[in-house]
Order: structure tokens, then C-alpha cells, then sequence
């Protein structure tokens, strides 16, 4: 090997067509014939439809079909829970659910007709939030009961735990739902052809689950759909399985026959989900005086909206997650899903990870203040460390937390700038921090977590990767790229990844759960691999010589032995093919990961290699506003071998950054069920004018089980975000917000009330 | 609705097009003239997905109508440069990490040829202050300004 690929920074595969604007997501998408759609909406958060008259808007010239939940198929869809129909069915369950749909030869004619659409409702009692939905007699969002799942995991004597702790502390966080904010509102196009089946190409995170999903809610065979990834204007967790406009536009492909594109404006965006799942989450710890962890006791409550989607999984996910980051032995959860007459949330960036880094790294700070000890030495006295086996079996295979949390604490001068800091001005500072953990894979999926790389070496040497794993700007095809034209030996132009097709790509479960690195990149691998040593096999016919001898660099086949043993790679790939019985080169590797489900007790080691995070920051806050704002960051990742640094460090910044606008920024608002600020001015993500220098760094374990060393990023780098400011804040003005988002006037009132004890 | 005759140039070419009066300059060169490297996030003047040059200045499209356009200069990210000859920004955006998903970039690049049109080396304050009109959700911004600010210390920002 000439020059390493792997490890170096390099700009993504797909930057090129990107920065020349010429990458094409569904909504740049036009075809012959193509028609648009529109979708009206409830404006209801609980009624009944009494009738739909839709003759007007079907009068109107351009408009070709209305569709209501009178027509669509009466078989409903799901993950666990099938719930949900193309349109709603006699019933909506929140403000904003998509009632009826137009397709017309414009968007304006769509829109225009939606308006002429006359719909009665009944109204009828709603549940808006957790306590209403939980309240005796409360209306039922779904005859099941508004408790959609239940979870109770325990290990360990926890009330031994407890009796044994020197200090016990109980706190109840809450936590809110933020919208993934993608940049590209969801947008489809559908088409059927002469034969009935049907092509979808939408904007997602896995083609295949797509396809299931459209299988199912438009009752047809799996078969006869065909669902092509076209570019992803960001994911962020929402695009795994529960958006709904892609199936609506499916739908309305088969009752026109014809082409039809539905491009979502950002109010349908944020209208239609998927905000993450808010929490609420009561916390008790306990602790010897040495700072070891005795005992865990976790209550949750979470709210899934309307339908159930992936919420039941993210839950789970807080139950559980944050204690495989520590050596515990006491621990107990208790968590409920509850329905209520709002947008249905689900699948985010961290998957409910967030949630209890919240809560959990707020209370490791209290703790630590209770005991007089450093926040940082408390979590490095609890750290799991490699070779462990966690409370709830995970195999802990590389662990750089606390490596991760040295490079922070020096990277910020943790120690010096927190003895510098004094509690009084006006403009305040303080620090904070925060550790995390993320799995890399998780087979909870389907007791499958493998991934399948079909890999073609074209006559001229270069190759094609066919794989449905998504690539939504996160760097999953530049990562197959650099592992491919490392082990084949050829230049990174010479590798092309297809986009995602079910109709030709392998099945793949796609972008979630940060599996791609380490399952595709092991397929990867195994691929190349496959496909080298078929090469050389050739090459040693062709030249005469061992295969053993001869590798490849620089797109040239060469004997180690003899240096005029050597051909260029396109005459051996023509070799391969033209003699008697040759093929062109077509390998094919699947990678399962020797992992299992979890069983009854959620015991089990699910995920092949866990990532870690921490990180340390400085805020400032205004007093007299009640502004937060972030003055310093750094945030280190345990990414395993990071195969393209540049990439890393783009997840970690983009991360970071979500995370202060979950924390500081963005927040929903609603009245009545009812989104108030459904636009980017109202709902306000941070600009590049509100945060700081995003520091980064990297800690390369070497995961045993990730291909070439390497495991997941990403994630786990919006878990500490939230509780490290809220930490910070507590440093600067001695208020603790329990209570996300942290704005002004909540800072205000707790000085407020901090300045009056007795009031 | 009626139709006004426009005569413009966009990305070095003339065009001549009759466009009805409420048609928003985002898309005419979208949906009328296909250049749909302009993207629409918002459409309320708030992502900036949109901005386009005209006349040299940056303007956010769906704020803009088409009509207003007669006798104007428009660059899109599709006349910024192609490959084999890449603005230094499109080069830059691409080595720093300046993009993931790619939605935002187009905006962003318009964004900072004007940026640098006005400041032509600027701290990262001063660029952080003129991309505010623009929102990323993927980079962080991180990636965004060490492109910015590599392309003014090569000497392009002028
Ligand atoms: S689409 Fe024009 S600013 Fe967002
Ligand atoms: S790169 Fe995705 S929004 Fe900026």
C-alpha cells in the first residue's frame, strides 16, 4: 500500500455535485406528465369526520382526484403498533393530521382546491399532555388505552444500594421535543408504470424500511414497489419509519396513474412530525462518599403522540443506555409510553439517548458538588472500561471515555478556569461537562443488524458499491469509498457508491442506530477483500507467478518477488472476463455481527461496540436578560479508528450545535394542541452567529470488532450537550434548571426566587 | 393572472420569458428555468437555502418576484463555477467540511461571495455575523467558516 485512505480527511464523495448545486433531491425531480400534490389538514386535535364534501375542489379546472380516508386501504400501518391509515379514517388525533388530498396539474391549483374541500367535524375531548392522558376517565387516544408500552427492568438489590449509599439525591427532570430541522422539507415523487408497479423516490434514511412501510399502509406486495433514495437533505432520526408523506404521495402515484410530486412547505413540515420524544424523568442515586455509584432508580414518563412509531424503542433506549457507562450493579427503570391528542413524535439523533444525559449528567454534577468532588473525578470513579461486561450484558469491547474526558478537561483548562470563575456581575460565566455512551449497531431490530456490500470491478478497473445503506450527508458513502480504494489498491475517483434502490441495491436495514460504520464497513471490507484476492488470483494466472506474491497499488497489479512481474489493473479485470468460463468482477459480502437480541429481562449483548463522548464548556449568562450564552466548547468522541477525521469532526460540530438549540433555542410551542411558531423565524435554530468555535477531537480506540478498528460517530455527540450547560449555568448563578429548554425568563425567575428564599 | 415579457441574464445568458406577475423569482429559476441548485427551505425569508446574486448582491429568491427581475444580473450556484474550474469557495466548502447534506450549500456559497465582495478579510466574527441570514442544521457552521475564512486568506476574497 502505497498512501493510507483510511484515516485521512478527505472532502465527502458527494461534495463535488453538492457544492455546484447539482445533486438532485426529490423536489428537484420533474417528470413527463407530473403532477402535484397538497394535503389538508385537521385543525382539530380530537373529532370526529362527520362528512367530507369535496365536489368543489374537484370542479376546479387542473385538479385531477381528491382523495380522503374514504379511499384509502383500510389495512394500517406501523412499526409495532399499526395504527395509523394513508389519510385519517373517520377519526384525527391531532392538529395537523392529514385529512384529505389534492392532485392537480399545480402546486397553486392544489392549493387552491384544498380550500374549496368542506369537511365537518364533531369535536371531541382531547388529551394534550401526559397528566390529562393519565388523569381518571381520561379519553382513550386509542381503545388499547393511552399507556402504549410499558417497561420494568431490574438488577441487582437496589434498596440494598440505596442503604448502602452515604448520600442519596432525587431529582425530577423534564425534558422537551425538538424538530429535527433538516434544511430540506420531506419531499417525494411517486409514479406507476405500465405494468402497475410502482416507483417512490423520496427522501430517507432506509429504502427498505420505505418499502415495508409503503407495502403495507397501500396493501400491496412488497414486490411491486420500488423505492430509489434520491439525495437526503438531512435525516436526523426522522427518516426511518414514521414519515407519513411519502406513503400519502405513493398513494395518490396509484389513483392518478400518473407521475405526482408532494413537496412538503416547512408549516406541513413541522406540522406533520417527527419531533423527538419529551420526557419526563425521575432520577434517584446513590453514592458512597468515595463517589462510587451504590444504586439507580429511574421513573419515566414519555409522550408519543398520537401514534406510537419508534417512541416504545427510543424509550427503552433512556430506560436502560446511560448504565452500560457506568460499572453499576443496583439498578431499576420504570417506564411508561403515553398517548396523547398531539403530533406523533419518535426516532431523533440519539434515540432517546438525550433524554437521560439530560438527567443523568445533571445529577452526577449535584452529586459531585454533595460530595466535594470533581465532576470529571466522579465520572472517571464510575467509567466502564474496556474488557467489561456492563450491568445489562454488554460486552464492553473499546472504551475511551476516559480518555475522552482528559482531552476535554485539559482542553478547556477545566481546573484553573473553574477556580476562576466568580458568581457575581452582571455577565456571569461558569463551566460544565458531560459523558456519554451510544451503541454502534443494535440488533433490537429483528435479530438481523448485518449488512450485505455487492461490489463490481468494471473492466477498466474501477468499481461500483451497490448497498441500501442511506447516505443522508452524514458520510456513510465516503467512508465505504475510502475503505474500498484502500483495500483494492486504486484512487478514491475511481470508486462509485449507487444510491440506495430496492430493486437493485442488496437489502439493508439503513442509517440508524449508528450502524453503518461498523456493519457496512465491515461488508465493505469483506467485499474488497473478496474481490482483491480474485484479482490476484487472475493476475498469478495471467503472469505466471503466486497470487501470494503480487498485491496492488496504484491501480497496478505487481509482484513483490519480481519487479517485472507487473500489469495495470483494467488488463487483469479484462482477463478475468475474457477467457473460457470468465465473469466480470462480481463479489458480494454480507456482515452479520455476532450479537443477540436482548431477551424478557432487556439482557443482552445487543450492539457489536459501544462509542463514547464528554465534553466541557463555558457559558456566559446575563443576568439581567436571562441569556445563555455558550462561549467555549470542546467535545471528544470515541469514534474507534475514525476513517475520515473531517467527517468526524463535521458530525461532532453539527451535533453540538443541535444540542444548544434543544437546549437554549427551540421550543415548540402549542395551544390547544395547536403548533404556534410552525416556521423557521418562530422556531428558532441556532445560526452560525449564536454559537461559538466548535472544538472537536477524536479518541481512536481500536474496536476489535469495527472495521479496522473503527465504530459509530455522530450520536453519541448530541448526548452531552444539554446537561453540560445546564452544569454551566449552575457553575455561573448558582440556579439548577431541571427543566428543558433553559430560556431567559426561567433563568430570571429562579434568580428571582433565589434572591427571596422566603418568597 | 397576467403575464409580464422579462428580459434578464442569468448565469452569463440572456433570457427572455413572460411570467405571470406573482411568480416568485425562486420559482422561475426552479420550476421555469430548471436551475434547481436554488433551493427553497422556508420560503418565508428566513434559511437563506434560496439566495441567488443579483446584480452582484446577495438576495433570498422567495422573497423576491421574478418581475423585478427585468434587466438584471442573476448568478446561481449553478454559474459559480463547474468542475475543472470551481469557485475557490466551492473548492474550500469541499476541504473543510462545509457541507453534509448539501441543502444549504448553495445559499451559503452566494451568502459568502458576497460576504467577501463587502469584507474581503474578515475575522470570524465578521463571518459568522454575515452568514446569519442562512441556517445549516448539519455542520455545526464549523465547516462553514474555516471554508470562508481559507478562501480570504488565500487571497480570493476580493
Ligand atoms: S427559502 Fe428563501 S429564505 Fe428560506
Ligand atoms: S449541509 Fe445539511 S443543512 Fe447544511
Amino acid at each position: 500500500m502505497t498512501v493510507s485512505v483510511v484515516g485521512q480527511p478527505m472532502p465527502q464523495v458527494s461534495a463535488q455535485e453538492k457544492v455546484q448545486g447539482r445533486a438532485v433531491y426529490a423536489g428537484d425531480i420533474k417528470m413527463a406528465g407530473m403532477l402535484h400534490a397538497k394535503l389538508l389538514r385537521s385543525p382539530h386535535a380530537h373529532a370526529r369526520i362527520l362528512s367530507i364534501d369535496t365536489s368543489a375542489a374537484e370542479a376546479l379546472p387542473g385538479v385531477k382526484v381528491v382523495v380522503t380516508g374514504d379511499d384509502v386501504p383500510r389495512r394500517r400501518w406501523g412499526v409495532h403498533h399499526k395504527q395509523q391509515n394513508v389519510l385519517a379514517c373517520g377519526l384525527v388525533r391531532f392538529v395537523g393530521e392529514e385529512v384529505a388530498a389534492v392532485v392537480a396539474t399545480t402546486e397553486a391549483v392544489a392549493q387552491d382546491a384544498l380550500e374549496l374541500i368542506r369537511i365537518e367535524y364533531e369535536e371531541l375531548p382531547a388529551v394534550l399532555d401526559i397528566d390529562a392522558a393519565l388523569s381518571e376517565g381520561a379519553v382513550p387516544v386509542h381503545p388499547e388505552g393511552n399507556v402504549v408500552d410499558e417497561i420494568n427492568i431490574a438488577r441487582g438489590d437496589v434498596e440494598a444500594g440505596f442503604a448502602a449509599a452515604d448520600i442519596v439525591h432525587e431529582e425530577v427532570y423534564t425534558t422537551h421535543s425538538q424538530y429535527p430541522g433538516y434544511m430540506e422539507p420531506m419531499a417525494t415523487v411517486a409514479a406507476t408504470d405500465g405494468n402497475g408497479r410502482l416507483t417512490v423516490w423520496t427522501s430517507t434514511q432506509s429504502v427498505f424500511l420505505a418499502r415495508q412501510r409503503l407495502a403495507e399502509a397501500l396493501d400491496r406486495p412488497i414486490s411491486s414497489i420500488r423505492v430509489i433514495q434520491a439525495t437526503v437533505g438531512g435525516g436526523f432520526g426522522a427518516k426511518i419509519v414514521e414519515e407519513r408523506s411519502s406513503v400519502i404521495a405513493a398513494f395518490l402515484a396509484t389513483k392518478v396513474d400518473r407521475p405526482v410530486r408532494l413537496n412538503l412547505s416547512r408549516l406541513d413540515d413541522i406540522q406533520s412530525g417527527c419531533f423527538s420524544v419529551p420526557m419526563r424523568i425521575r432520577l434517584k442515586m446513590g453514592m458512597t462518599r468515595d463517589g462510587t455509584i451504590t444504586a439507580k432508580d429511574v421513573t419515566i414518563e414519555a409522550e408519543c403522540g398520537a401514534y406510537a412509531g419508534l417512541s416504545p424503542e427510543v424509550m427503552l433506549v433512556t430506560a436502560m443506555r446511560s448504565d452500560n457507562m457506568q460499572r453499576l450493579e443496583n439498578v431499576r427503570s420504570h417506564a411508561r409510553m403515553i398517548h396523547t391528542h398531539t403530533m406523533p413524535r419518535g426516532a431523533f439523533r440519539g434515540f432517546g439517548g438525550t433524554q437521560m444525559s439530560f438527567a443523568l449528567n445533571s445529577h452526577m454534577s449535584t452529586m459531585a458538588d454533595m460530595l466535594g468532588m470533581d465532576p470529571f473525578d466522579l465520572h472517571r470513579r464510575n467509567a466502564i472500561r474496556t474488557g467489561d461486561l456492563s450491568v445489562h450484558g454488554w460486552e464492553i469491547g473499546s472504551c475511551g471515555l476516559p480518555e475522552c474526558l482528559d482531552q476535554v478537561s485539559t482542553a478547556l483548562d477545566w481546573t484553573a478556569r473553574r477556580a476562576r470563575n466568580t458568581r457575581c456581575g452582571v455577565l456571569r460565566r461558569g463551566v460544565g461537562m458531560a459523558a456519554v455512551m451510544h451503541v454502534s449497531g443494535n440488533r433490537t431490530m429483528g435479530n438481523w443488524d448485518g449488512s450485505t456490500v455487492v461490489l463490481k470491478v468494471n473492466e477498466d478497473g474501477r468499481v461500483v458499491i451497490l448497498t441500501a445503506e442511506s447516505d443522508m450527508g452524514q458520510g456513510a458513502n465516503t467512508m465505504l469509498t475510502q475503505i474500498c480504494a484502500q483495500e483494492l489498491g486504486i484512487p478514491v475517483s475511481h470508486v462509485t457508491v449507487q444510491a440506495p434502490d430496492t430493486d437493485n441495491s442488496p437489502y439493508c436495514l439503513g442509517s440508524l442506530a449508528s450502524r453503518v460504520t461498523i456493519n457496512a464497513g465491515n461488508a465493505m471490507l469483506g467485499a474488497a477483500r473478496q474481490a482483491r484476492s480474485q484479482i490476484l488470483e487472475a493476475a498469478a494466472q495471467k503472469l505466471g507467478c503466486e497470487a501470494a506474491d503480487l498485491t496492488i497499488a496504484d491501480g497496478v497489479v505487481h509482484s513483490g518477488k519480481n519487479p517485472n512481474l507487473f500489469a495495470p489493473l483494467p488488463e487483469i479485470c479484462r482477463y478475468h472476463i475474457f477467457r473460457h468460463g470468465g465473469e466480470g468482477i462480481l463479489v458480494r459480502h454480507t456482515h452479520d455481527p455476532k450479537t443477540v437480541m436482548m431477551n424478557k429481562e432487556h439482557y443482552g449483548n445487543i450492539a457489536p461496540a459501544y462509542s463514547f463522548a464528554a465534553q466541557a464548556l463555558e457559558v456566559e449568562v446575563d443576568t439581567e436578560t436571562g441569556q445563555v450564552r455558550v462561549v467555549e466548547t470542546y467535545l471528544s468522541d470515541d469514534c474507534g479508528k475514525a476513517i475520515n477525521p473531517l467527517t468526524v469532526h463535521g458530525q461532532s460540530a453539527g451535533a453540538a450545535v443541535q444540542a444548544v438549540g434543544w437546549t437554549l433555542y427551540e421550543e415548540l410551542q402549542m395551544e390547544g394542541g395547536r403548533v404556534m411558531n410552525g416556521n423557521l423565524a418562530d422556531y428558532t435554530m441556532p445560526t452560525a452567529e449564536a454559537v461559538p468555535t466548535m472544538h472537536s477531537d477524536i479518541v481512536e480506540t481500536d474496536e476489535p470488532n469495527g472495521p479496522l478498528g473503527a465504530k459509530g460517530a455522530s450520536e453519541t455527540a448530541i448526548l452531552p450537550g444539554a446537561p453540560a450547560i445546564a452544569n454551566a449555568v449552575y457553575d455561573a448563578i448558582g440556579v439548577r434548571i431541571t427543566d428543558l429548554p433553559i430560556t431567559p425568563e426561567k433563568i430570571l425567575a429562579a434568580l428571582a426566587a433565589k434572591e427571596q428564599p422566603h418568597a | 393572472m397576467s403575464g409580464h415579457k422579462l428580459s434578464l441574464v442569468v448565469n452569463g445568458e440572456r433570457v427572455e420569458a413572460d411570467v405571470p406577475s406573482n411568480r416568485l423569482l425562486s420559482e422561475f429559476l426552479r420550476d421555469d428555468l430548471a436551475l434547481t441548485g436554488t433551493k427553497r427551505g422556508c420560503e418565508t425569508g428566513v434559511c437563506g437555502a434560496c439566495s441567488v446574486l443579483v446584480d452582484g448582491d446577495v438576495v433570498k429568491s422567495c422573497l423576491s418576484l421574478a418581475v423585478q427581475m427585468n434587466g438584471r444580473e442573476i448568478t446561481t450556484v449553478e454559474g459559480l463555477g463547474r468542475v475543472g474550474a470551481l469557485h475557490p469557495l466551492q473548492q474550500q466548502f469541499m476541504e473543510k467540511g462545509g457541507l453534509q447534506c448539501g441543502y444549504c450549500t448553495p445559499g451559503f456559497l452566494m451568502a459568502a461571495v458576497d460576504l467577501l465582495k463587502r469584507n474581503p478579510n474578515p475575522d470570524d466574527a465578521e463571518i459568522r455575523e454575515g452568514l446569519s441570514g442562512n441556517l445549516c442544521r448539519c455542520t455545526g457552521y464549523q465547516g462553514i467558516v474555516d471554508a470562508i475564512r481559507s478562501t480570504a486568506e488565500a487571497g480570493h476574497g476580493a
